[in-house]
């Protein structure tokens, strides 16, 4: 039984773990990339013009690597949101990220599904823009908050959903 | 003799300390070159990854969801070059910038400070100098993408 036991939780052990993994997206250039770096303000890295706390989620944040490379972190795991957020918290520390490193042919970028403090066992989904919009906006969730978002819908009300005020939209 | 010793150690602390900073600052910056860059204003996550049609009117709704969601905006000039917009001058933020925000789709010509770094090309803007506004009437033949109105 005991054996029966062990087994069991190393079957369940090894099974959890390529689970919980960076999704793959099937995009061209993709691949999933789970490393330590430093998170930094890129404008602040590239031209030395540096605000307190890397500006506090105002400036686009990146990851330079133990090789000096650094990574734009473009994309977050909310829909439709950047990664300042997610990585401000770690400004000018050590993170372990875990996501999509993006090769394609114009550019390449990452996207932060994930991240803790090195050697954490406890990851941190990379949803701080969601919680940030609820927390602004009084709402539960952020749930489609594209669809509510007071800033986007004044500037869709002001330009039209095209950009166009007026135009015509064909049906689909 | 002790006093010489003294001196010439804290001559080379002040000169070793002069160049570390010399280089810290060194490191610190890139290489900036002036540049005037013609092009669609795009969501860069959207239209680079190609997960979605993602030009012109078609794409607008989507690109300012993007673009207010912090997702760092583009330039993309007509031979598929991105640059990436890090600076406004006279904004004290590149993350859902509100000027950039009233100009998605846009076609425009930006002059700035270019910065290329490891498969990035990043764009310090000083001027808008030129904006047609929305040219890529991509609306006409796919409507709104993605999920409509």
């Amino acid at each position: 039984m005991k054996a029966l036991m062990i087994t069991l939780a190393t079957v369940l052990a090894l099974s959890a773990g390529p689970a919980q993994a960076a999704k793959e997206w099937g995009i061209d250039g993709e691949e999933v990339a789970q490393f330590e770096a430093k998170a930094v303000d890129v404008l602040c890295e590239l031209t030395g013009d540096c605000p307190p706390n890397c500006g506090d989620g105002k400036r686009q944040m990146g990851l330079l690597t133990d090789d000096g490379k650094l990574r734009l972190a473009l994309k977050s795991n909310t829909s439709f949101a950047g990664a300042a957020l997610d990585l401000v918290p770690w400004c000018g520390k050590r993170v372990e990220v875990d996501g999509l490193l993006i090769k394609a042919d114009p550019m390449t970028f990452y996207m932060v599904q994930r991240l803790r403090a090195p050697g954490a066992k406890k990851w941190t989904n990379a949803r701080a823009f969601s919680k940030a919009w609820a927390k602004e906006n009084k709402q539960k969730n952020a749930s489609r908050w594209f669809r509510k978002d007071p800033t986007i819908k004044a500037l869709i009300a002001e330009f039209g959903p095209v950009g166009i005020p007026g135009a015509k939209i064909p049906k689909p | 003799m002790r006093q010489v010793l003294k001196q010439f150690a804290v001559a080379l602390a002040l000169t070793l300390g002069v160049a570390l900073t010399a280089a810290t600052a060194q490191a610190a910056t890139s290489e900036t070159k002036r540049v005037s860059v013609t092009g669609e204003i795009v969501d860069t996550w959207c239209s680079v990854t190609m997960i979605m049609f993602a030009e012109g009117s078609g794409h607008y709704q989507c690109a300012v969801w993007c673009a207010a969601g912090g997702i760092p905006v583009s330039v993309k000039d007509e031979d598929d070059n991105y640059y990436v917009v890090l600076k406004v001058e006279g904004e004290d933020t590149n993350v859902a910038s509100p000027s950039i925000l009233r100009i998605q789709a846009h076609q425009v010509t930006v002059e700035g400070d270019l910065i290329e770094r490891d498969g990035v090309k990043y764009l310090l803007v000083t001027q808008v100098a030129n904006d047609d506004g929305i040219v890529n009437l991509s609306h006409e033949d796919v409507g709104i993408q993605p999920f409509g109105k």
